[in-house]
């Protein structure tokens, strides 16, 4: 099943990227119908309160897609090496901390070293997160998808000690921190809206992760390694722990600055359920992407604008709001159905074609094993 | 006249654009072991796998007994008698022999136990007609290559086929157990059982079969009686023309510096050495050959070699430059989701910076074109290709990267004698002088003797995890066997 969730070479993504819209289109609104609603006033709510007007774009959708595109980025990068960081939540929630934390002692400082410094704590602090699954997985032959769960529970759990405790705001009242320092805050892109420069940012990490992958000799170790770790390492003599570990830190890196930016662009404060799940809502995002960062723009994007349109459904046709997490696990059922089935129908192809060769990559489909099932240091 | 047992026309496969088989035909009497013989990709498994019910062809006709079935699944095509025993293996290593065995079969009178006392009586029964034993209790795991086949061969003997098939079951059997595996498929054809087998090797076919049928792109291109036909003849219709060899035993190479060095080196392994004191050297201009029973060290041997692996003792001195061709290539010698160019970025990536992927690019087309792979473009997908085009590439790769040592682990296995026979002298031309360029040294383990006797230099022989070498007056198919099977000792 891994190699079902890893198009290594990313043939077909629009038939399953548009096969799962689809299904979970026409799904959604047969839901919405024996729910007693009108789809069509739910739709028409979600796109004007979506793409309805610039202030809806801006504000809304692009805001909401910044910490989608973020970790939806970081998964995809940890996918493409066969790391199966289910931990997305837990890095950007160490992230948020770390920046709050850089943020609030920040005053003093000019802009030009504030921001930075909190953004890069906040790169740290979600690599930090992401090491003891690595360690765990490479060193000890633990699953990550496990150890990167619990790490998200640790994660949550901590941010809500901090608001409370230590970090809590000078007045006490409410479980949440103190605003950042001005310095600390993201400046906003287009005047006149709430969209930051935490978007352009996000832009530029899903720039620079495709430039990775494609461009590079160690995004090329990352894909040869998340593709066949055992070619990998015989034909390639690649040191494969050393590439899951880079890949689970960058990986880290990547959702810790997602909380980071939310912080210093959107809520300059810490506060209990700060993420509403983005960092499983981007598992969604990145397999719907098939993996691939450019894309994970436009996925994350799609994404925002679902969380964004949420309220407006609510208000307008009356759609509970929850609805949305219906649509996003469909969205993930789907595309996963749809990608084996796009890649069974290759493999079998070639797997009786009479080739010796086919045989084996079929066999190498079942023995990957489910998510996770790949131990390190193998 | 009774009819055939099997008689199969006008076959049709395609599995996309490809056509997989064209108008392929085989016939099969009870009573007879029939060769299917066919270059890699020629469409023999396919043909088969039809015959077994895992595919169905899209035109064409299959008749048993004289009337025409359709097969839709294995379990129909067992029901009509007919058993097939696969190229890899279909067995689960966790259980016992006897668990395999009963795996599938129902219990008398229903029930939802496995029928194991009955397997054991069948089994039992089963050693008697044909001498083929198994040892029911151990774990598959724990069984060698050799004695894993035997326990596929019962599970499709329990079922009593009147028609089995073997695909290429001689790969990964050592000489003495092809020759009793040859001795079974007699005794069941002698008992009215008619036996499909696919080999590559064409003097096994020759030897044990009673009538071939050659394929070729997919078609049915000859049939025969051995006895009648010629080998040329049967060479040129699975080639298409008549290959051209080399001259054994190429010598009077330049011996150069040594490029690799091994000294007194152990390799752990759990609580025993898997290798220990291993000492040998490798020269420039030369091909040391390891020859050995599979699984005595020669795959560690290999890593060490090629710097994959680190050795727990002693010193292991090899060259950075050094081309590893991997026995299992579809594993571990090419990513089947690559394409040909970033398969050939395998060699280059090392380092910081970018890929050199316009350099790649150019190095994946010269090889496409000087290694005659067939792929359309530098861009097809590895796993597309066919085995003997992804070991073309997979040589011509390593070959490209071995500037001071290559190690190739059964370059040939599997391969068809066309692929064979260019392989191996293209590493006989690596170690030729006169090229301009200083010669690497060949390190090449392989299973198959005359391959060795053929091509290298000198000998050794890898018995449970060490070396001894061949005095020259043993260099001979029975003097290597003996040390292999002796160790020397």
């Amino acid at each position: 099943m891994s190699e079902g969730l890893v198009p290594q070479r990313v043939r077909g993504p629009l038939f399953v990227a548009g096969g799962a819209v689809l299904a979970t289109v026409l799904v959604a609104g047969l839901a919405l119908l024996l729910g007693g609603f009108d789809p069509g006033q739910a739709a028409a709510a979600m796109v004007r309160g979506t793409v309805g007007s610039p202030s809806a774009l801006l504000s809304v959708t692009l805001v909401r897609a910044v910490p989608l595109i973020l970790s939806g980025l970081a998964v995809a990068i940890a996918f493409r090496a066969g790391v199966w960081n289910i931990g997305a939540e837990g890095q950007l929630y160490a992230g948020a901390m770390a920046g709050v934390w850089v943020g609030l002692s920040a005053g003093g400082l000019p802009a030009l070293l504030a921001l930075p410094a909190a953004l890069i704590a906040s790169c740290v602090a979600g690599a930090v997160w992401a090491l003891i699954p690595a360690l765990m997985r490479t060193r000890l032959g633990v699953g990550e998808v496990i150890t990167t769960i619990l790490m998200n529970f640790v994660a949550i759990h901590l941010a809500s000690y901090l608001v409370r405790g230590p970090l809590q705001e000078s007045r006490g009242v409410f479980p949440q921190t103190d605003a950042i320092a001005e310095a600390a805050r993201l400046g906003v892109l287009v005047p006149g809206t709430r969209l930051h420069w935490g978007f352009a940012l996000a832009v530029l990490v899903a720039l620079g992760a495709s430039l990775f992958l494609s461009r590079t000799r160690a995004g090329f170790r990352l894909r040869a390694v998340g593709a066949s770790p055992s070619a990998a390492q015989v034909a390639g003599g690649i040191d494969a722990r050393r590439v899951w570990t880079g890949a689970f830190l960058s990986s880290g890196a990547v959702a810790g600055l997602a909380g980071g930016v939310e912080v210093a662009g959107v809520t300059y404060a810490l506060y209990e359920g700060l993420s509403p799940g983005w960092g499983y809502t981007a598992i969604a995002v990145a397999l719907l992407a098939g993996l691939s960062p450019l894309a994970v723009l436009v996925t994350g994007a799609l994404f925002g604008a679902l969380e964004g349109g949420a309220s407006a459904m609510q208000r307008e046709a009356g759609v509970p709001s929850a609805w949305v997490s219906f649509v996003q696990a469909l969205v993930i059922l789907s595309v996963l159905a749809l990608d084996r089935l796009r890649r069974t129908g290759t493999t079998l192809a070639l797997g009786r074609s009479g080739g010796d060769v086919a045989e084996a990559s079929a066999e190498d489909d079942g023995s990957g094993g489910e998510i996770g099932e790949r131990s390190g240091g193998a | 006249m009774t009819p055939p047992r099997v008689r199969m026309s006008g076959i049709v496969r395609r599995f996309g654009a490809v056509k997989a088989l064209d108008g392929a035909a085989l016939t099969l009497e009870a009573g007879e072991i029939h060769g299917v013989l066919g270059e890699n990709g020629a469409g023999k498994t396919t043909l088969l796998n039809i015959l077994a019910g895992l595919l169905s062809q899209d035109s064409g006709t299959l008749e048993i007994d004289g009337g025409e079935v359709v097969l839709s699944n294995p379990r129909d095509a067992w029901r009509r008698g007919i058993g097939m025993v696969h190229q890899h293996f279909k067995l689960v290593g966790a259980l016992t022999v006897l668990e395999n065995l009963s795996l599938g079969l129902r219990v008398e009178g229903g029930g939802f136990g496995l029928p194991y006392a009955r397997v054991r009586r069948r089994v039992a029964d089963l050693e008697d007609r044909t001498g083929l034993h198994v040892p029911l209790d151990r774990a598959v795991s724990d069984l060698s290559v050799g004695e894993r086949q035997r326990v596929e061969i019962l599970k499709a003997l329990l079922r009593d086929p009147r028609v089995l098939v073997l695909d290429e079951p001689t790969a990964v059997l050592t000489p003495g157990e092809v020759a009793s595996l040859f001795d079974l498929l007699r005794t069941l054809a002698a008992d009215g059982t008619a036996v499909a087998l696919v080999a590559h090797k064409l003097d096994e076919v020759l030897a044990v079969a009673h009538r071939v049928t050659v394929l070729r792109d997919g078609r049915t291109v000859f049939g025969g009686t051995v006895g009648e036909v010629e080998p040329e003849q049967l060479v040129r219709a699975m080639v298409g023309e008549s290959p051209t060899r080399t001259e054994p035993g190429v010598r009077g190479r330049v011996q150069g510096e040594v490029v690799a060095a091994l000294r007194k080196v152990g390799l752990q392994h759990g609580p025993g050495w898997r290798l220990s004191e291993i000492s040998m050297e490798v020269e420039r201009g030369r091909i040391v050959g390891i020859a050995g029973v599979e699984g005595n060290g020669q795959r560690e041997l290999a890593l060490l070699l090629a710097g994959r692996a680190k050795p727990d003792q002693g010193e292991a001195v090899v060259p950075a430059r050094t081309g590893f061709i991997p026995q299992d290539r579809t594993h571990e010698g090419l990513i089947a989701d690559f394409d040909l160019v970033e398969n050939m970025g395998l060699a280059f990536h090392s380092g910081r910076g970018l890929m050199p992927w316009s350099s790649i690019r150019v190095r994946a087309e010269e090889l496409r074109r000087d290694y005659a792979v067939r792929a359309p473009t530098v861009r097809t997908r590895a796993g597309a290709l066919s085995g003997g085009n992804q070991q073309r590439l997979v040589v011509g790769r390593e070959l490209a990267v071995a500037r001071d040592l290559l190690v190739a682990e059964n370059p040939t296995r599997g391969l068809d004698i066309a692929a064979t026979r260019f392989v191996r002298d293209r590493l006989v031309d690596l170690v030729a002088a006169g090229r301009g360029v200083e010669p690497p040294g060949v390190v090449l383990i392989s299973g198959d003797l005359d391959e060795l006797l053929e091509v290298a230099d000198r000998i050794l022989v890898m018995v449970r995890g060490r070396l001894i070498p061949v005095p020259d007056h043993a260099r001979t198919r029975d003097g290597i066997g003996a040390l292999m099977l002796a160790g020397g000792s």
